[in-house]
This record gives C-alpha cells, structure tokens and sequence, in this order.
C-alpha cells in the first residue's frame, strides 16, 4: 500500500512492508517556535542551537497519522525512538514509514510501524517504532 | 553520575491551546485532540492530549541532563498508559537505574515517569551514552 488520496482505508489489505508514507519537510524556524510554545518547553533552545529531537519524531509521525488516515478512536500505544544525528534549522528531512505487523483481537486492530527519518546526505537521523490500536 | 541519581524533574500544566498547537506542528487532527464534541462522545468523555506532546517532557529531561549527546544518540521507549486531558498538571521525574562502563562509554539507563493526578500516564526507559570523562553538560 502506498498513499493515496482516497478517504478511506482497508486496514484489511495491509501487510507487513507495505510503504505507509513518504514525505520530505524542510524545517525552519515556526515550527521549532510552534513545537516549543506548544511543548512549553522553555530549557531546549538555552542547551542547544539545534532543534528539539522530539520534533523529528513528531514530523517522522505526520506522514503515518495522515497518509494511514487513523480515524477518531485510535490509540497510540506505544514508541520507539533511535535519535541517530542532531538537526539544524534549514535542514530537509526525508520521512519513510513502512508497516511491521497488522493483527486483529477482539475488537481491536493493533499495527506497529517502522519509521525512518534521513537527512539530504541520506545519513539515518531518526529510526522508531510505532504501536497503535484502532477500532476493529 | 551514579546509579540511583534523580533527575531534575519538570511539572507542566496541560492547556487546550497547547494541544491545538501541538497538532499544527504534528498534523495530527484526530478530533479526538481538538473537538470538544467529539471528546464528549468519546469514551474518555473529553478531549486528551497527544501522547507525543506530553512525552516531549521525557526529551526535556535528558536533554538538560546529558545535552547534545541526547539529541544525537539518545533513545527511548514509551508505554502510553493512560490520557492526558487539559488543564491537568503533569510531573516528569526519574532517575539513573544502570550505568554499565565499556572502555570508550558509560551506557546509562535511566527511568522515567511521567505522572497526572498520581497515576503514570507514560513510562519510559532512556538510555544514552557518555565518552568516559563527559559524563554530563
């Protein structure tokens, strides 16, 4: 499976492998502010110039959250995160996420996700794990 | 550092508006964040923050504790165990539970909780490491 524009997906079709996501952002400095009003985070910019980590993450989920199109209901359960290299403003990462597993039990669907995020040298800045429950 | 050391913990109040923002930046619009009557109708009768959101504390802490060797070899392992609604006050805290001495680094684990009306809402094991004689900022 690879993103598409249609609204809905067949959970069902999915197999371990599948391409959930591909996407690029080039980060810049609103949304490091946004990320920092939003998180109250008010101790990153005064240890390190680069950006929060924890933004990388939160791009590297973008493309899941919206390309698997998660409806209302969905649990986020659990996460890994591998920080592999520091980013700066400016920089443009390139987000993959592909599917590791997709069960059913009980009322449930429970999928974890690979992502991998990289630099425009292709160096690997991020690698994580996602584990969310859908309504079955 | 030794085993058992806290960390500086980091308490924050929850706001809607933080959440609002936090899905700008996420792109996560679940309703189930942002829509108040979706909230209602959900089975957690209200609105809950995104789990990343309040998970970004645990970065906080290890970053002001290991800096930028956080931001570039850090890794972490989140179990989301129970929302976060706003205007709830969450406490991050933890502590080093191991650190384990190779020749070249001091691989440490530490533990933390994030904590809401004194139940955990995310558990996490950090683990990062320091070159022998730099061990902190």
């Amino acid at each position: 499976m690879t993103a598409d524009n249609s609204k809905y997906i067949n959970y069902e079709t999915l197999s371990s492998g599948d391409l959930i996501s591909k996407r690029s952002y080039v980060i810049d400095e609103k949304i490091v502010n946004d990320y920092l009003s939003a998180t109250q985070d008010q101790n990153s910019k005064q240890i390190t110039e680069d950006i929060p980590s924890m933004i990388i993450a939160a791009l590297g989920l973008r493309g899941v959250v919206n390309d698997l199109k998660i409806p209302g209901g969905t649990l986020h359960v659990g996460q890994e995160i591998n920080f592999k290299s520091s980013v700066s403003i400016g920089e443009t990462l390139k987000c993959e996420a592909h599917l590791l597993s997709n069960t059913v039990r009980k009322d449930w669907r429970f999928m974890s996700v690979g992502i991998e995020v990289h630099n425009k040298n292709n160096s690997l800045v991020m690698e994580g794990k996602s584990s969310i429950m859908l309504p079955a | 550092m030794n085993e058992g050391d806290i960390l500086k913990p980091i308490e924050k109040t929850i706001a809607q508006d933080n959440i609002n923002r936090y899905a700008e930046v996420s792109g996560d619009f679940n309703p189930i964040h942002i829509d108040e009557e979706f909230g209602k109708q959900s089975q957690f009768g209200k609105n809950i923050a995104h789990g990343m959101m309040v998970a970004a504390t645990i970065s906080e802490i290890m970053l002001i504790n290991f800096g930028e060797l956080w931001q570039s070899s850090g890794k972490m392992k989140l179990r989301f165990k129970s929302p976060v609604y706003p205007n709830d006050t969450i406490r991050a805290s933890g502590f080093i539970k191991k650190i384990t001495k190779s020749e070249k680094t001091n691989d440490i684990h530490c533990v933390i909780d994030i904590s809401s009306n004194e139940n955990v809402v995310i558990s996490c094991d950090a683990f990062v490491s320091t070159p022998i004689n730099q061990e902190t900022i």
